[in-house]
């Protein structure tokens, strides 16, 4: 505390109007770079997105791009990347909270950081490198297809192929399952042993625990997680663009290839009013994350 | 807030400070502002554009991979010759990037030339349009067919591809045909470049397959049935023909222009790998010309000038790696003739030249590369643009719900 912000204080301590002004401007000086930062890089890309979305290629008013997203065969697409973001939360959410709970009830505090720092680079690998990893691996010649086969089993015999919607759930799965791992972990390591004891104390058996407290405790968490990985399948992008060619219709390629590409030129705005689909769809998803997050960590504290 | 204004805004200023840099330097370039000039003639001729272009001792090119028509060979080349340094923007880029990077980029950062496919183009031409790009007629420019050409020299289509089967080697039996890819000994085999609603070499594979089927320039629809057919078999797999998926076995067999062939056999066998190009015999469907222009705000105007010189020119001559210190001493208009003209370039690529006539007239047309030929009877149908918007609007309504 300095001189001068001790002068500013009438006797009895309370903060003068001067004070009060001086703060609010210092807590105002101190989010420019963050407010300017999000208005440069977020807020104003978003409006314009927004705006365009709304206009013809003569800029006039026009509702007709939004009308669109419900015709084939952006519906398809609309469908495919829904079902596909569902599949891939399901798919890694389960596994990633039991492999949460194994490592926070199970392992030591060293085990616990080690797992910490790879999930955090797992959960961070997408794109092309993501893409290229698994067609060496699991690819048609891939290293595992082969070693499977020398064992005899003859994946793509049987019908698998990584190119398809369930090949990319798997894909997928390789950094959605660290992820789950991330945000899941603190509701489980929130669950106090004293808890347990207490219910055992009382003559509650392991599964009554379970049913009374803690599922219910950590379900919330569950939800709100499984909400996070659906938002990010949907979102995803370059694996799937790097590693299919536009059969299995997702709405993030579809944008992808009426902005950038090479053979249609005249449905940039239409590619805006997916993109703002795309915003909805996924605060639908984020809103109730935050508001079951919030009621979660009540406990958590 | 107005983005777009903040940009034009930006981009405007750096011009005006550009201009008054220029105009305060005295010098007797003043004289011929080569912003402004249209042709060879009005340029001073060769030897005063070269030395201009010297001057300016840098040219920016954008989206030119090196292994696609030879390109690579095309920029070195140019380099080498007349010592003007060459930065290519985003080599893997697409149509639509050129033409946002000129809308949009500031000044520095301006492509001088652009090689955009047609859909592009009818999408910034015309009635009402913002023109994108400078007029300039090169010393070739009688000989550019007249459908493939803006009659003011605002752009001129440069190379075409033929559409062919790449195939790996260890296949059996060899494909020569597009038929040939229903063989059930193909299962999980067959790939396109990416997707038809994106690309324009997948597009145009489309196009092969229709007129293999049954279908027409004005009729893609066979085309589009018969990969709905070889992905319900199992031969189409959704994966893309890369050269990075195909040396890691993804797929072996995938239809692509003839021009990326010798690039792709050459990286296919630096990885161990037998690659082989074929054109089918069933359906050849040649491509719309890529088409050249010269940015309205090119940074470096003389030395764009001079790379479209070079881009149409029909002379037979010297590659970068025959190039000699003696060679390089030369006047700038002998340098030229010396050099290899970038239309035989084209045809060292597998491309076929806007100029091949000239050129077999001239004489000058030089051999391309091997396996790469169009099979005896066969027809090489080629879509007009419109027939390209009719068929493009059927595959982006079709290609998702294969």
């Amino acid at each position: 505390m300095t001189n001068t912000e001790a002068s500013s204080l009438d006797r009895k301590g309370v903060p003068t109007w001067g004070t009060l002004t001086g703060r609010l401007v210092r807590v105002a000086v101190a989010l420019l770079p963050l407010l300017a930062f999000m208005g440069i890089f977020f807020f104003a890309p978003l409006w314009a997105v927004i705006e365009a979305s709304f206009q013809d290629n003569n800029g006039q008013f026009t509702l007709l791009n939004y009308t669109d997203v419900f015709k084939e065969p952006i519906a398809t697409a609309m469908r495919t990347s829904l079902g596909l973001a569902l599949a891939s939360a399901v798919v890694s959410a389960i596994p990633g909270a039991v492999l949460a709970f194994l490592i926070e009830s199970r392992g030591g505090d060293r085990l616990r950081q080690i797992i910490a720092s790879i999930s955090g680079v797992l959960a961070n690998t997408g794109g092309v490198p993501l893409a290229f990893m698994f067609v060496a691996a699991l690819g048609l010649e891939g290293s595992a297809t082969g070693f499977l086969k020398a064992i005899g089993l003859d994946i793509y015999g049987t019908g698998f192929s990584l190119y398809t919607f369930w090949g990319l759930v798997l894909v997928y799965a390789y950094f959605q399952i660290p992820l789950m791992v991330i945000v899941f972990s603190p509701a489980i390591h929130g669950l106090r042993r004293e808890w347990n004891e207490a219910a055992k104390t009382l003559g509650a058996s392991g599964a009554q625990f379970w049913r009374h407290i803690g599922v219910p405790l950590l379900f919330p968490s569950f939800l709100s997680a499984f909400l996070l990985l659906f938002a990010s399948a949907f979102s995803a992008y370059a694996t799937a663009r790097a590693m299919t060619n536009g059969t299995i219709a997702l709405l993030p390629l579809m944008i992808g290839n009426l902005l950038d590409g090479n053979v249609i030129f005249d449905e940039v705005n239409l590619a805006k009013a997916l993109a703002v689909a795309m915003v909805v769809v996924t605060l639908l998803a984020m809103v109730p994350y935050l508001i079951i997050q919030r009621r979660a960590q009540r406990w958590q504290q | 807030m107005n983005l777009k204004r903040v940009v034009a805004l930006a981009a405007a200023s750096a011009v005006a400070l550009g201009a008054t840099v220029a105009i305060s330097t005295p010098s007797q370039a003043a004289a011929i502002n080569y912003c402004k000039v249209t042709d060879l003639k009005t340029a001073g001729g060769m030897d005063a554009l070269v030395k201009a272009a010297q001057k300016e001792g840098a040219l920016n090119v954008i989206t030119l991979p090196r292994d696609w028509a030879n390109y690579g060979e095309a920029m070195d080349l140019f380099s080498k010759a007349f010592g003007i340094k060459i930065s290519d923007d985003n080599p893997d880029g697409s149509s639509a990037y050129e033409i946002q990077t000129i809308k949009t980029a500031p000044a520095a950062k301006q492509p001088d030339v652009v090689d955009i496919g047609v859909s592009a183009l009818n999408g910034v031409i015309g009635a009402g349009q913002d023109k994108l790009f400078s007029n300039y007629k090169v010393a070739n420019f009688a000989s550019i067919p007249s459908k493939w050409k803006d009659a003011n020299g605002a752009w001129y289509g440069d190379y075409n591809g033929i559409i062919g089967i790449a195939y790996d080697a260890s296949v059996s039996p060899a494909p020569t045909k597009i038929a040939d890819l229903t063989n059930p000994a193909y299962k999980g085999l067959v790939a396109l470049t990416g997707d038809p609603t994106a690309g324009q070499e997948p597009f145009m594979s489309v196009y092969a397959a229709a007129l293999a089927n049954g279908g027409s320039l004005d009729n893609i629809q066979p085309g589009l049935d018969f990969f709905k057919k070889i992905k319900a078999s199992g031969n189409f797999t959704a994966t893309k023909a890369t050269p990075e998926n195909y040396v890691a076995g993804a797929y072996k067999i995938s239809l692509t222009w003839n021009f990326n062939a010798p690039g792709m056999i050459a990286g296919a066998k630096a990885a161990g790998k037998n690659l082989k190009f074929v054109i089918p015999s069933d359906g050849v469907v040649a491509g719309t010309p890529y088409i050249q222009a010269i940015n309205a705000k090119a940074p470096h105007c003389a030395a764009a000038r001079l790379w479209e010189e070079f881009m149409y020119s029909a002379n037979k001559g010297k590659f970068t790696a025959d190039l000699t210190a003696k060679d390089l001493k030369l006047s700038g208009s002998k340098l030229f003739s010396t050099i290899m003209g970038g239309q035989n370039i084209f045809v060292s690529g597998g491309a076929t030249p806007i100029l091949q006539d000239l050129l077999t007239k001239k004489g000058t047309l030089i051999d391309g590369p091997d396996g790469a030929n169009v099979p005896k009877g066969a027809k090489v149908l080629q879509p007009s643009p419109d027939q390209q918007v009719a068929g493009k609007t059927l595959v982006a309504a079709q290609w998702p719900t294969l």
